[in-house]
């Protein structure tokens, strides 16, 4: 469903205005509001309804001003700053403006606020405070909207799974209703009625379980919309607050946690508003997905497994332990026969703490952080990783006239990328494109959708460089010299075999071309294919051909909390060359050795050629898109420590198994998906006996007698070195030849496989949350209406899932933007290893469906 | 499908006809209410898919308008104007005199499914006050003999 | 011989006359308190231990707002707030610690829903510690309290917040 309007911004000069507020001169550009005016000068004048990132209403009138020549009060958000204005924001006639309004909000506004959990934050208490009077002139009857079955005094009403409504106590900002919409592009909550009954509620037969609900209750001015996490556990003025950093998103999302003074207990994420990167709005994810940190399942203590079943020992044992076989394999086999992975969601320390550990202490270069990807290139310097090591800024998403998304779910993937987009097309009418082998949701704005067939991609980009050549939408001398190094392809011949229409692509050409500043954004579905570097390639070229790079930013944008500080920290095997310099400077030396990634060591765990894995916070058994294959190597692992927050596929091989803290414990630093550094403060002490990452490695050290390399102020200087090589590698200068390879077509296998996270999950650990659960709790099976049809399934109905190399049974869930044949499985939930289905090898998965029949 | 394929086809014709597919939403409604009588979610969500936007916001504009029923309704509905120039001339005795002699109250359906009596503001008829809508006919300048006889009149053609 | 009838004088006569005020005490009602096996009654606006009040079909007021743990000068009390089974908050811990209570009276100040009151009990010394920590359940009293002027209830029946029913 598309958006309705999309005011294209009028690229006039910014002309600028005086005006004075207060006596004082103010100046702002032309078209800003007299709120606004009088916000950048440090006024203050009390609003509801208005919200910075949404357009205004003036629906609840608090912001009355007056100004000269105007015979009434004006309301500030909606009146345009003009010249020559003379504004009072406190004269007496606007005093008791206000004192008005206060009174008419009250009127039906339920004096509950003992029981309310906005309490002691509510906009309305605080303005009553402020501007209100002691009483009211009003006795009668308040309105109550109250549900028939309903048998409480406090009428609350349930709209979705983490949200509670109390229509009584609701002032009608209207806040809730615009964000969803224009903000978020969801439309599952309204406004019915009119009068004194108007109303909030969900929409007709539907529950608010977008994935950024959370968002409706923190702007929510009043205590109307509250959430089950938050509601009735704590006050807010025994909270404190401490500044963090979401670790669920690669943005980054500046949060803040509110924790109790005397208990070691996380109470809720709220947002702490940054422009450059979420402005200010969290999605689920994050805002519930802190509640792992609190889970009584946490681990506590080391286990260490004696005689087949694990037993909890000491840390000095367990660490003990591990060093003296690591030293035992190390001394009888070599360091290379010990392999490392790490979670790409732990801190610089941790990461750069456990490369040098590897590196230095172990002489070992066999170490990862792509838990998640089948088939990685050897070397680490190739095309697909120099894009993902391009530069990239949310914020530049904003004014960017074309955005291209090429192979991503964004609401999957990249929440806040997500809203940025939509906020490009909602407010300076931007141009979207989206090039995927299966629709999104991302692409209901869309100016064309182009969905291609699965594991096709690079012949959509050449397809468009092939447009952008035939219809002369570049200068010839680069035609010319495309021509030259590609060669001529038949562009109906490439259209034809990605299942596309020739126009499409031309359209994408021509706005490309025309475009002023475009984002080329580049998502999972590239970076996880087997065939990442020809597509990487062909990305290139398209680069090359329309200049993008120097439009705007073409990028593979980082998927989780500390991708890219794991990049620029080095935790692959073979590092860039300048990373590789730089350790050298450091450490004086680095390990020659073979090094191998992630496929690579689980291959040669298979083969017994590597003896020990050391696990650091990731979960393989879980991610690695081919259980069968990561199982086999785990299994045959000699020596196997896994740390994680919770009991995993992989602690159960394990034998030493570590607790880890979570990031809300210590603090660190992550680099986001832009390279901008940022530190998450502890909130908590450690829960149990948890230690950091770089800690374990830290105390490992110590009993390698290598503790000097491991003093804290040492190691900082040094990630801040390494993290300061400024330099991005340079995108290939020439044109190069597309060259990616087929799958074998199995008969009877039809259906391509797409693995993906769930909007409201990410990664492994999420499912601990309660509340996220209570989004989506269990692996579905998400197909398009059509197939549903063809197989006469329904909502909720067993389907039967299979691969040449497994399958499963789970509930199939038809989505409303699928129109192709494709299924979507969710990787975050352990009670259904939905990777069992994938085969390592392949570039797309097949699969076929069938009704299981009772 | 509640809408049958002629009401779809005049929706379309009549979303066509505007720049911005929002702006159909009130046609769209008044066609599902000449067809059912009244609305609800089913046709909220019917009308969506035909014009193609978020059914919310149809039922946002839907039960903003008191005019359309939300729930079934007899096959007349009788709507008295209440307010100001009706209510001079005697629209609450009318009221009264409705409610007795059909046995109900206001807001209720008589039990051969015939009548339901609501109030309603201002139809602009204030010339002719006190003043009844049946349906999407009016019935103007009311006495209580003139009622005998419209009930009287529908009754017999029902 | 003189010295001596002023010395007997003095026993006899002017002994008495100094005994007069404690003899005339005899006859007096005792000021003291017959305590342990008498209580002695206190004023109407005595401020002894707490109790918390209920409405007149018994459910507790005490909605754990926090107020009177915000009030409280000496952070003597502590609560933790619960949904009960019709989604209604209600208190799931409630303590107040006596120890630590200096008995002023602003929790029943703060107090918006009328729960918290202090009562006319003085008799809490303990030789356990722990047992100065005063729990919701110690604190519930049975019925609605009618008889104390100074604590009377002005809501009896629960309704909803904002309506104006007052019943005195």
């Amino acid at each position: 469903m598309a958006q309705e309007t999309n005011e294209k911004a009028a690229a006039t000069p910014v002309t600028m205005v005086t005006l004075t507020i207060d006596g004082q001169s103010v100046t702002v550009p032309k078209g800003k509001t007299v709120l606004e005016a009088a916000r950048s000068v440090g006024i203050d004048i009390p609003t509801f309804c208005h919200h910075p990132k949404l357009k205004s209403v003036g629906s609840c009138r608090i912001c009355y001003v007056e100004i000269e020549k105007m015979p009434k009060l004006q309301v500030s958000c909606a009146t345009e700053a003009m010249d020559g204005m003379v504004v009072s924001t406190n004269s007496d006639q606007v005093k008791q403006g206000r004192r008005a309004v206060i009174e008419f909000i009250l009127l039906n506004h339920p004096l509950d606020c003992p029981t309310c959990d906005k309490g002691g934050e509510c906009d309305l208490q605080n303005l009553t405070f402020a501007h209100g009077t002691d009483d009211s002139r009003n006795d009668f009857q308040k309105t109550r909207f109250r549900e028939d079955d309903m048998s409480t005094t406090f009428d609350d009403k349930s709209i979705g799974p983490e949200i509670v409504l109390n229509r009584n106590r609701c002032i009608l900002c209207y806040k809730c209703v615009r964000s969803n919409k224009d903000a978020f592009g969801e439309y599952d909550l309204g406004v019915y009625e009119r009068g004194n009954i108007a109303q909030i509620d969900s929409a007709p037969g539907e529950q608010v379980d977008n994935p950024f609900s959370g968002n409706l209750v923190e702007i929510c001015p009043v205590g109307a919309l509250t959430n089950r996490d938050w509601r009735y556990k704590i006050r807010v003025w025994l909270t404190e607050t401490t500044p963090s950093v979401d670790n669920f998103q690669s943005s980054g999302s500046n949060i803040t946690f509110s924790k109790e003074r005397q208990k070691n207990k996380i109470y809720r994420v709220t947002s702490r508003p940054n422009d450059d990167i979420d402005d200010g709005w969290l999605p689920d994810i994050t805002r519930y997905g802190y509640q792992i940190v609190n889970s009584p399942d946490r681990l506590k203590k080391p286990l260490i497994k004696k005689g087949g079943t694990q037993v909890e020992v000491s840390w000095d044992e367990a660490l003990d332990t591990i060093a003296k076989r690591l030293a035992n394999i190390k001394d009888s086999k070599g360091s290379v026969c010990i392999g490392g992975l790490a979670a790409p969601s732990l801190d610089n320390r941790s990461l750069y703490g456990f490369s040098k550990f590897f590196r230095k202490v172990l002489h070992s270069n066999n170490v990862d952080y792509r838990s998640d990807c089948r088939m990685l290139p050897s070397s680490s310097d190739t095309i697909c990783s120099r894009l993902a090591m391009q530069p990239f800024s949310i914020s530049d998403l904003d004014d960017s006239d074309v955005i291209v998304v090429f192979g991503s779910d964004l609401i999957r993937e990249h929440h806040n990328e997500y809203l940025r987009m939509r906020k490009a097309f909602n407010f300076n009418g931007a141009r979207l494109f989206s090039i995927t082998p299966y629709a999104v949701k991302a692409a209901d704005i869309a100016e064309l959708e182009v969905v291609h067939r699965p594991g096709k991609e690079e012949f959509v980009l050449q397809a468009v460089c092939q447009a952008a050549v035939e219809d002369r939408l570049v200068d010839d001398q680069t035609a010319g010299r495309f021509r030259e190094q590609v060669g001529n392809v038949d562009l109906t011949e490439l259209c034809r075999s990605a299942g596309i229409s020739t126009d499409s692509v031309k359209q994408i050409a021509r706005a490309l071309a025309s475009g002023k500043k475009i984002s080329f954004v580049v998502g999972e579905i590239v970076t996880r294919s087997r065939e990442r570097e020809p597509i990487a390639a062909a990305i290139c070229n398209l680069n090359k051909l329309f200049g993008l790079h120097d439009k705007g930013q073409v990028a593979i944008l980082a998927r989780y909390a500390n991708s890219k500080g794991a990049q620029k920290l080095g935790v692959v095997p073979v590092p860039h060359k300048m990373l590789v310099d730089k350790m050298n400077v450091l450490w004086s030396e680095t390990p020659s050795c073979e090094a191998h990634n992630t496929d690579a060591m689980l291959a040669l765990l298979k083969k017994e050629e590597i003896d020990s894995l050391f696990v650091l916070g990731a979960n393989p058994m879980m991610v690695y898109p081919d259980l069968q294959f990561a199982r086999e190597g785990l299994e045959r692992a000699d020596f196997l420590v896994a740390c994680d927050l919770f009991e995993t596929e992989t602690t159960q091989l394990a034998d030493v198994v570590l607790p880890l803290c979570s990031w809300a414990e210590y603090d660190g630093d992550y680099v986001n998906l832009e390279g901008r550094n940022q530190t998450a403060r502890a909130a908590i002490k450690p829960i149990g006996e948890s230690r950091t990452g770089f800690d374990i490695m830290a105390a490992l050290a110590a009993r390698f007698e290598a503790s000097d390399l491991f003093e804290v102020d040492a190691i900082e200087s040094e990630i801040s070195q390494m993290l300061a090589i400024a330099d991005t590698p340079a995108l290939p200068q020439e044109y190069t030849q597309v060259r990616a390879s087929e799958d074998k077509e199995k008969d009877g296998f039809d259906i391509p496989l797409y693995l993906c996270d769930d909007p409201h999950h990410s990664g492994h650990l999420t499912e601990k949350s309660p509340s996220l659960a209570e989004f989506s709790g269990e692996a579905y099976a998400e197909i398009s209406f059509d197939l549903a049809n063809r197989l006469k399934l329904r909502n909720g109905e067993s389907v039967r899932v299979e691969s040449p190399v497994g399958k499963i049974i789970i509930p199939v869930k038809i989505s409303e933007i699928l129109n192709t044949d494709v299924v979507l499985l969710p990787r975050n939930f352990s009670s259904t290893p939905t990777t069992a289905l994938m085969m390592r090898k392949r570039r797309v998965d097949m699969v076929k469906l069938s009704k299981v029949d009772d | 499908m509640i809408l049958t394929e002629e009401s779809i086809q005049k929706i379309k014709e009549k979303a066509a006809r505007y720049p911005h597919r929002k702006s159909a939403i009130l046609p769209a409604l008044t066609v599902a209410y000449r067809q059912v009588g009244h609305l609800n979610d089913e046709i909220y969500r019917e009308i969506g898919r035909v014009i193609n936007i978020p059914p919310v916001e149809i039922a946002e504009a839907a039960t903003f308008y008191t005019m359309f029923p939300k729930k079934p309704v007899g096959k007349y509905l009788l709507q008295v104007c209440h307010n100001l120039s009706c209510a001079l001339v005697g629209a609450d005795s009318m009221i009264t005199y409705l409610e007795d002699k059909l046995g109900i109250k206001k807001g209720e359906t008589t039990d051969d499914g015939l009548f339901t009596l609501i109030s309603v503001e201002c139809l602009g008829s204030c010339a002719t006050a006190p003043m009844i809508q049946i349906n999407h006919d009016f019935h103007e300048n009311l006495t209580r003999e003139k009622l005998d006889k419209l009930l009287e009149e529908l009754r017999a053609k029902a | 011989m003189n010295e001596v009838l002023k010395a007997v004088g003095n026993v006899f006569l002017k002994m008495p006359l100094g005994f007069v005020v404690t003899l005339r005490h005899f006859f007096k009602k005792p000021v003291t308190l017959d305590y342990p096996y008498k209580k002695k009654p206190m004023t109407p606006r005595y401020r002894g231990k707490h109790y918390l009040e209920r409405y007149d079909d018994s459910t507790e007021r005490c909605v754990c707002c926090g107020l009177c743990a915000a009030a409280c000068p000496a952070d003597a009390i502590y609560m933790e707030p619960e949904e009960n089974e019709k989604g209604e908050r209600r208190a799931k811990i409630y303590e107040i610690n006596l120890l630590r209570c200096i008995f002023c009276g602003f929790c029943e100040e703060a107090c918006p829903e009328e729960a918290i009151f202090l009562g006319q009990d003085y008799e809490f010394s303990d030789v356990n510690r722990n047992a100065f920590i005063y729990t919701k359940e110690e604190m519930l009293v049975k019925h609605p309290r009618k008889d104390n002027p100074f604590k009377r209830l002005y809501r009896r029946v629960r309704k909803v917040h904002g309506v104006t029913d007052k019943i005195s």
